[in-house]
Formats: structure tokens, C-alpha cells, sequence
């Protein structure tokens, strides 16, 4: 399909700066949001390494402290026997550290120092277990921070043993550093974490372990200060999936069923969202991994991202899992996107709208160039429908258009008036179907119709039977670009036959399918018939000239032939009177006179039946155009005159009719011409002229055949039977000419040769005007 | 009265042997005969005055039979003539007959037919030849008459609707007594008996024309 131009400039205009528009909107929306999400990303990372960064400081001065005691241990600076000095640095440690909540000392033997924070009696208070042999016992002292005591007990019923402690158990096992799984202090029912290191002799041997508590409440409060968007939470995971900080502390706690206080799994947290987020995550590798896991989920509707930041076994027993709602971060940038692609579709609109008005004022001038180019197709050229707006381009192709369209009509007028006024038919057919489109005047006057009744017909309608083919290759010139140029016969309405001679050529649009076909028109029905009659006084000549040089030959010999029979019977006439007058006559000489008689009168009864024969055909006498026979004539010796070069010339003139029989007088006229073309050829004249002439008398016509040849000895008697001037002649051809004329109640006549040229000459009656 | 003996045949051909086999069969029958070999040889040299007819070719050259015929009547040479032709044409024939002919004979013809036609002519001839004797008579009456006899003689020839001597006298400014007497005389000297009879011989020998 075709756009006009006002709908290209309208989709162009508007269309495209409308999905450019679309196309940045939705670009922006698209990479905003994965800058946006980058960014949470990025930020609940930083989040989570910041916790992670936070834990180790808090744990970190708690490992300090341990290995602080564990090398005055071993290098001996505090004795490990001595249980005071023990519990003095124990003591120390405790005040430096606040994050730790107590730090024991137990060795192989059993023995245990134990020193930890007290809300009862004083600050602190020391645990001291000795064992020799069987024995244990126990002592508590509470000391305040100066290290002074405020309370002494024992506890008799205390049989606590260090060596079946898990922390103690895993030192000892590791021969190393180790981190407890995170518990909840039975006491203070606070979550907490134990540190434990082996003590080792001077010569490497296992003397005992250091451990130190740690409340990780701590922990969870900092993560519950930590600000995560508006909601995002971050909370601690040990490696047995233990959630063991939350910034909701009651979440993490339960009760067991010996009653006792543990953490709750992840997948069983009241946090559903934790739940969906960090649930599923396989336990330990995943902790132990270095590795961060990123992830973005779905729940409820809502969009999270979340990281878990697994932390190291020395520096960071658990992990770090934060998860935030993405709306938090990109709500109100999603908000401020939606108001922007409300805004843009807006200015889309609009400008689309200035667009397509534009548009409109671009496309006006060649709207109105095209009204008016439409106007001048009709024919209007007036200069007064110009547009006051429009294209300097425009304006140079109206006029190109104007003068071509202009030009275009006036030869339309001349094709016009040529095709009514032309003296020959015209027709304009249609090409696939022989349909006349246009006929002028001239050829309905041909054919006998009315040019309103050939609109109607097509070409098939006035062919002539047995010039059926005509249509057919008529057919073929138009669909094969040959031009058609025939002389064939049709039929007129009356259904007299005409030869038309039709030349017709195709002529094709610029896309060079046919348009129609061009067919002018000669009728040539009178050339046609004056040929027929040429050739029928050719075969009548022929057949007369036949029969007629026999008739001829016959009649001539009757002559010569009667002539010694005449004296043949003169002669006996006269031998019989003679035999008669004798006294006594010879009978049978008599007898033999008579015979001689009859027998001569019987040759010349055969020699007239001879003639009597021939003589039948002599052909009727009618009247006829003498002017028209000589050119018919003439026209069969053509040939023969152009074989030597000799012109013929004939002026026809105003002549009354004449009587007679044509085909005899053609033959006379045939054979002094002939005679004049031998005679022309024979002589050496540089004229090689014969002219023939009619010259009207008073009661016939004079016609005179004059050449150039050298003339007729004056001893031949030319009209005579068989004497000819002509070395091959028979004689017969003259005599014959005027026995011919002389039947058609004519004469013939030689005139010398004057000036160069001898003539023949004969009349022809004319015919008596009833 | 004419007498056969005193008729002459002309036989005109240009065939000599024609010529020579018609003179020889015609002498014998006792016809004075005279040939000649053309048209022209005939017009030269035969003798007007003798009566006779002429037996003719109609094929010959220079000037054939009808040309003669012709030319015989524009001289007004009344003598018949037996056309004779080696192929004879109905249309010559018929223009022949028209122009006076006796007769058109096809050669070779037979004798009775000849001699048939040539008593025709003859008996032709004999009485034109009887009509130039009675014309010369008349005349030679005529020349009997005096000057106002022979103006009587004219004036009644010439006005047979009024032959009264009355009429006749004012007209010549005479009396109708002396007219009654002259014609007397003139009846008399012309040899009839009535001035009807006069009129009727004076106008067949053209007398007064």
C-alpha cells in the first residue's frame, strides 16, 4: 500500500519521537532499576561486611585476652599451679574486656578457676575447684573491682569438672584455638559463645584450657541498630543453622524439652521472610565457604535481596545474613519512575501532537500542488489556482507540469482532428479483444455503420469468413509487438465485401503493458476490383487471342485456298462449254468436268465449314469505357515494356463510351502495342517511348499508338495475311487487328513515320445514346 | 433495246488467274468481258458509255471493293456490281447490298449462280438504258419547241397544281386565248396527249432540272 505524504510525515513526525520517547523511558526504566537493584545490592553488602567487621571487633578483644593468658601461662610468667595468680589475671583480663562475661582456666587434673561477672554480692566472682585425688572442692569468692574480697562460700554440692566440658574437649582435640557452638548462658539466659586454647608445657605437652564466655546480646542489639532500608534485617547464623542474633531477640530463644533455653533454627523462625531467604541454605559449607551468597527473591508480593557473608572459624564463628525489600532502596525512585513515564507519555502526546501539526502544515502545499496538479490534468491550466503557499520546487514542477500537460493537450487536439479529418479509416481497438475504443468518420462510412454502431462491435464483427485468420494474426501482432499490415476482405453492414488494407501497431504504457492498438485504414475494394478485371481481360485475351489466331489462320487459308478453287470451276466451266461446242462431245470428258466441278465445290464446302467453326465465337458488342480498357490493358504489357525499358505513357481523357466487343478491341490494342515495344527494341532510338492517345471524332474514338521505332518499309502490305515485316512474324497479327476493328465497325490505319515516329491508328464507334 | 452482246462484264481481281479463268469462262457464254487488276486500273481506263456491270473482288489492296462502290456512286456512275470475296463477312455484305450491290458472292461459286446475277444486272442496266434513250428523245422533242413554247412547257412542268390557261396566261402576261393555243402545239410536238402525260415524262427524264 501507498502512504500519502501527509501520512508519512504524520506517522514520521509524531510516530517516531514518540517511540524514541518510549524507548528512553522504558531505558531508563529498565537500567534505573538494575542500578537500583545494583546498588541494594551493594548496599546491604556493605551492611553485612560492616557486621561482619563489628563482630570480629567485638570477639576480637575476647581472643586477645586468651591468648594474652595462654602465653603468661606458658612462658611462665603466671604459673599455672598457682591458683591465685591464675585468678588474678584472670581477674584483670575481665576488667579490660567488658564484652567478656567470664574466663576460666581447667587443667588435666581437673582443677578449675573460674572468674565472671556477678549482679549478687559484688562485681565479680571466682569459682575455684580443686581436685586431689577423690576429693573436689569447691570455693566462690565474690571481689568487687578493686579486687577486693566481699564474699567468700563454698559449695559443696559442686562437682564441676572441666575436662568434660565441650570447650575443654574440643581445645584439647584441636591441640588449637576453637569457638564453641553458640549457646545460651543458662544463668543469665543470654545467648553467648565460648572461646577455648590449650595450654601447652614448655616441651609441648598438654597442660590444660583457657576459655573465655562471651555474650553475643551484644550482637544482636548492634544488628538491631543497624539501618537496612526501612525494614531490612540482618541477623547472625552459626554453622548449625542456628539463628543466633536477630534484632528481635525473643525470636531466637526457645525451650527445649528438658526445659532448657536454645537458639531456634533458621527454618523454623517467626521471620518468615528470613525464613524464605536463608532457609533453605545447606548448613556448613555454606558457612565455611568465603564466599558471599547474593541473591534476590520473591515473597508475598514483594521484591528482597539478600547476602549471607559466611565469617571465618578463627575470627568470626558464625555468619552475617542480611535481607532487605527492594522497596525499601527503589520505592520511591519506582514511585518517581512511574510519575516520569507519566510525564513523558504526556510530552510524547503532546509533541506528537505538534508532530502531526507539523505535519499537516509541511504536507499543505503539496496537498493543495496536487489539487491543483489534478485541476491541470483536467485541463484547467488557469494560473488563478495557484496557492499563495508552496515550494519553490513545487512551483518549477507545476510549471514543467502545466507546459507538458498544456503541450500534452493541444496534441491531442491534432491526434484528434487527425483521426476524424484523416481521409483514410482510423480506429483505436482494444488489444485483447479486437473492441474498436474509437472509429472516425471515414471508416463507419467504409464499413456502412454509424461510428456509434462500431463502438459497439469489435473487429470480429466484420470479418469475412474465409479471412477468418486475419483475427487471429491480428491477435498475434498485438501480444507480439510486430506491426499488422494486411490486405484481407470484411464485410460491410449490408454484407458487401470490401479489401481493406489495415495497418495496425500496438501501443504500450510506460509500464509497457498494451494500451491499445492504432489501426488506420485504406479501402481498397476499387484497386481490388480493377485488378480482377485486368486479370479477367487477361484470361479473355488469352483465350481469344487462342481461338482467334486459329480463326485467324483458318479464314486466311479460306481465302488463299478459295481463290485457286474460283478458278479452278471458272476453268471447267469454261473447258465444258468448250467440250459442248464440238460436233460430237466426248461423253466421258464431260463427265470428268463435271467431277472437277463438284470436287471443287466440295473442298471449298469443307473449307467453310472450317470456318463456320471458328467463327461462333465473335463475342457480343456492348457498350463500354474505352479509357478504362486502355489502362487495363496497358497494365498487362507493363512487364514486357519495363523487360526493355520502354515506357509506355497513357493520358486518359474525357471520352464518350464506345461500342464493341472489349476483349477484341483489347486484343487489337495489345497488338499494336506489342508490335511498338518490338519495334522500339529493335531500333537503336534513344527515346524508348511508346504513347498512346485517344482523340474523340465526331461519330468515334481515334486511338493512335505512336512509338519510336524505326518505321514499316512502305512495300509491305501491312494488313495483309501472312506478310509481316518481322523476321519471326506469321503476318497474321495485323491482319488479324483489322479484321477485329473492321468487325467492330471500325478502320485501321498506318501513318508513316513523321518526326521520328510512326503511328497506328483505328476507330472505335461510339456508342449511340439511346 | 439493249442486246446481251452489247453488255460488257468487268471483272476487277488482283488475282490474275481469277482474272483470266472468269474471262474465259464468261467469253464462252458469250459475254463481252473486260479485266482489270485493280480499282484504280478500272477507274483509268474502262469506257463510260458502254453499258455493262462489274464483277468485283472485295479483298483487295489499296482500294478494295466497297471503296470502289463508293467512289462509283459519289461519280454517280450507275453500272451494278456483283461483289465477289475469298471470305465473306455478312457485315460487308449487308453494307454492299445497302450501297446498290446486286449480289455477294463467296468464291468459288457456282456458274448458275453467276450467270443469274449477271442477267440481273443486265436487265438492270437495260432498263436505265431504256430511260436515258426516252430522256434523250423528250429532249430532243423539246428542242422542236419555240421560246414561248418551251416556257409554257416549263411553267406546266414546274406548277402541275395550276395548269389553267387563265392561270398560266397571268402568270406570263399573255392572254389564256393565245396560251390554249401554244399548248396545243406543244402537246403536239412533244408526242402526248395530255399535259399530264407531259408532266409525268418531263420529270422522269429530268427535263427541267
Amino acid at each position: 500500500m501507498k502512504l500519502s505524504l501527509g501520512a508519512i510525515l504524520a506517522i514520521w513526525l509524531s510516530g517516531l519521537q514518540f517511540v524514541a520517547v518510549l524507548f528512553v523511558v522504558s531505558f531508563y526504566f529498565v537500567s534505573s532499576e538494575r542500578v537500583l537493584l545494583d546498588h541494594a545490592t551493594t548496599l546491604i553488602g556493605e551492611v553485612g561486611r560492616s557486621s561482619t567487621e563489628h563482630s570480629k571487633g567485638f570477639l576480637e578483644p575476647a581472643i586477645r585476652a586468651t591468648e594474652l593468658a595462654k602465653r603468661l601461662i606458658e612462658s611462665d610468667i603466671v604459673k599455672s599451679e598457682d591458683t591465685e595468680e591464675l585468678e588474678k589475671l584472670l581477674f584483670q583480663q575481665m576488667q579490660v574486656v567488658p564484652q567478656l562475661s567470664g574466663m576460666y582456666y581447667g587443667d588435666d587434673a581437673g582443677n578449675f578457676v573460674y572468674v565472671m561477672r556477678s549482679e549478687k554480692h559484688a562485681e565479680f566472682r571466682t569459682k575455684l575447684v580443686h581436685r586431689s585425688g577423690g576429693d573436689v572442692s569447691t570455693e566462690l569468692i565474690w571481689r568487687d573491682k578493686n579486687y577486693d574480697i566481699a564474699e567468700i562460700a563454698v559449695d559443696p554440692d559442686d562437682n564441676f569438672d572441666p575436662r568434660v566440658r565441650p570447650w575443654y574437649m574440643d581445645a584439647k582435640q584441636e591441640q588449637n584455638f576453637v569457638w564453641t557452638a553458640p549457646y545460651i548462658f543458662f544463668s543469665s539466659q543470654r545467648p553467648g559463645i565460648t572461646a577455648a586454647t590449650p595450654i601447652l608445657s614448655s616441651a609441648g605437652q598438654f597442660k590444660g584450657v583457657i576459655g573465655v564466655d562471651i555474650e553475643i546480646d551484644e550482637i544482636s542489639r548492634f544488628l538491631s541498630s543497624l539501618d537496612i532500608g526501612d525494614t531490612g534485617i540482618a541477623m547472625a547464623l552459626s554453622g548449625d543453622r542456628d539463628v543466633i542474633a536477630h534484632p528481635t531477640t525473643n525470636f531466637i530463644r526457645q525451650t527445649n524439652k528438658e526445659n532448657a533455653l536454645q537458639f531456634i533454627k533458621i527454618d523454623q523462625l517467626e521471620d518468615l521472610v528470613a525464613r524464605e531467604a536463608f532457609g533453605n541454605l545447606p548448613s556448613l559449607d555454606q558457612v565455611t565457604s568465603e564466599q558471599e551468597i547474593e541473591s534476590e527473591f520473591q515473597y508475598n508480593d514483594g521484591k528482597y535481596a539478600s547476602i549471607l557473608i559466611p565469617g571465618s572459624n578463627h575470627d568470626l564463628p558464625w555468619s552475617i545474613a542480611i535481607y532487605a525489600p527492594l522497596s525499601d532502596f527503589i520505592g520511591g525512585i519506582e514511585e518517581n519512575r512511574t510519575r516520569n513515564i507519566w510525564i513523558a507519555m504526556t510530552i510524547a502526546m503532546v509533541t506528537g501532537l505538534i508532530g502531526l501539526k507539523i505535519a499537516n502544515r509541511i504536507n499543505k502545499p503539496i496537498r493543495d500542488f496536487a489539487v491543483r496538479a489534478g485541476l491541470v490534468a483536467s485541463g484547467d491550466v488557469s494560473k488563478s489556482n495557484a496557492s499563495a503557499q508552496t515550494y519553490p520546487e513545487l512551483e518549477e514542477v507545476s510549471e514543467t507540469l502545466a507546459s507538458e500537460i498544456a503541450q500534452r493537450k493541444t496534441f491531442e487536439r491534432i491526434y484528434g482532428r487527425t483521426f476524424s479529418l484523416a481521409s483514410r479509416g482510423m480506429a483505436q481497438l482494444s488489444p485483447n479483444d479486437g473492441h474498436f475504443i474509437q472509429v472516425n468518420q471515414q471508416l463507419a462510412d467504409i464499413l456502412g455503420y454509424t461510428t456509434d454502431e462500431m463502438v459497439e462491435m469489435s473487429i470480429n464483427d466484420i470479418l469475412h469468413p474465409e479471412d477468418a485468420d486475419s483475427y487471429i494474426s491480428f491477435q498475434k501482432t498485438m501480444h507480439d509487438d510486430y506491426e499488422y499490415n494486411q490486405e484481407k476482405r470484411y464485410l460491410r453492414k449490408n454484407g458487401d465485401i470490401v479489401w481493406l488494407q489495415v495497418n495496425a501497431f500496438l501501443i504500450r504504457d510506460q509500464k509497457g503493458e498494451p494500451l491499445y492498438a492504432v489501426a488506420t485504414i485504406d479501402n481498397r475494394t476499387a484497386q481490388k476490383k480493377a485488378e480482377s478485371k485486368i486479370n479477367e481481360l487477361s484470361r479473355d485475351l488469352s483465350h481469344f487471342s487462342r481461338v482467334n489466331m486459329m480463326g485467324q489462320m483458318a479464314e486466311g487459308l479460306a481465302h488463299e485456298l478459295n481463290q485457286p478453287l474460283t478458278s479452278i470451276t471458272q476453268n471447267v466451266d469454261a473447258a465444258l462449254l468448250t467440250v459442248n461446242e464440238q460436233p460430237s462431245a466426248d461423253p466421258e470428258l464431260v463427265e470428268i468436268l463435271e467431277d472437277m466441278d463438284r470436287q471443287a465445290h466440295h473442298g471449298a464446302e469443307i473449307i467453310r465449314a472450317l470456318r463456320g467453326l471458328v467463327r461462333k465465337d465473335e463475342g457480343e458488342q456492348t457498350k463500354f469505357d474505352l479509357t478504362e480498357l486502355l489502362d487495363q490493358t496497358l497494365q498487362l504489357l507493363k512487364p514486357e515494356a519495363n523487360e526493355f525499358d520502354i515506357s509506355i505513357s497513357f493520358e486518359p481523357q474525357n471520352i464518350p463510351d464506345v461500342f464493341g466487343n472489349r476483349v477484341q478491341v483489347a486484343q487489337v490494342v495489345m497488338n499494336l502495342t506489342r508490335n511498338a515495344i518490338e519495334a522500339v527494341e529493335t531500333s537503336n532510338a534513344k527515346k524508348r517511348k511508346i504513347v498512346i492517345k485517344t482523340k474523340p471524332q465526331p461519330e468515334c474514338i481515334e486511338v493512335h499508338v505512336i512509338d519510336t521505332g524505326p518505321g514499316i518499309d512502305p512495300s509491305v502490305d501491312l494488313f495483309a495475311q501472312f506478310e509481316s515485316s518481322k523476321r519471326d512474324g506469321m503476318g497474321l497479327g495485323l491482319s488479324l487487328s483489322r479484321t477485329l476493328i473492321e468487325a467492330n465497325g471500325g478502320k485501321i490505319w498506318y501513318e508513316p513515320k513523321i518526326k521520328g515516329r510512326s503511328r497506328f491508328c483505328f476507330t472505335i464507334p461510339t456508342a449511340v445514346i439511346n | 433495246m439493249l442486246r446481251i452482246k452489247e453488255f460488257t462484264v468487268y471483272v476487277i481481281d488482283d488475282e490474275e488467274d481469277i482474272r483470266k479463268s472468269l474471262t474465259r469462262s464468261l467469253t464462252k457464254r458469250g459475254y463481252q468481258v473486260e479485266s482489270f487488276s485493280s480499282a484504280h486500273e478500272f477507274l483509268e481506263n474502262h469506257d463510260q458509255d458502254k453499258p455493262g456491270c462489274l464483277l468485283l473482288d472485295y479483298g483487295m489492296p489499296e482500294m478494295n471493293g466497297l471503296e470502289l462502290q463508293e467512289k462509283l456512286n459519289e461519280m454517280e456512275l450507275s453500272i451494278p456490281i456483283i461483289f465477289m470475296t475469298g471470305h465473306g463477312g455478312i457485315p460487308e455484305s449487308v453494307k454492299a447490298i445497302k450501297a446498290g450491290a446486286i449480289d455477294f458472292l463467296e468464291k468459288p461459286f457456282q456458274q448458275k449462280v453467276l450467270i443469274a446475277a449477271i442477267k440481273s444486272a443486265f436487265e438492270r442496266v437495260s432498263v436505265i438504258n431504256q430511260d436515258v434513250e426516252d430522256a434523250k428523245a423528250l429532249k430532243a422533242k423539246f428542242e422542236t419547241l419555240t421560246t414561248r413554247e418551251k416556257e409554257i412547257a416549263q411553267f406546266i412542268v414546274q406548277n402541275p397544281a395550276d395548269t389553267s390557261s387563265k392561270n398560266i396566261g397571268r402568270q406570263l402576261d399573255v392572254s389564256p386565248r393565245t396560251i390554249d393555243h401554244h399548248r396545243a402545239r406543244v402537246l403536239e410536238k412533244m408526242d402526248v396527249t395530255s399535259v399530264a402525260e407531259l408532266i409525268e415524262k418531263a420529270l422522269k427524264s429530268n427535263l427541267f432540272s
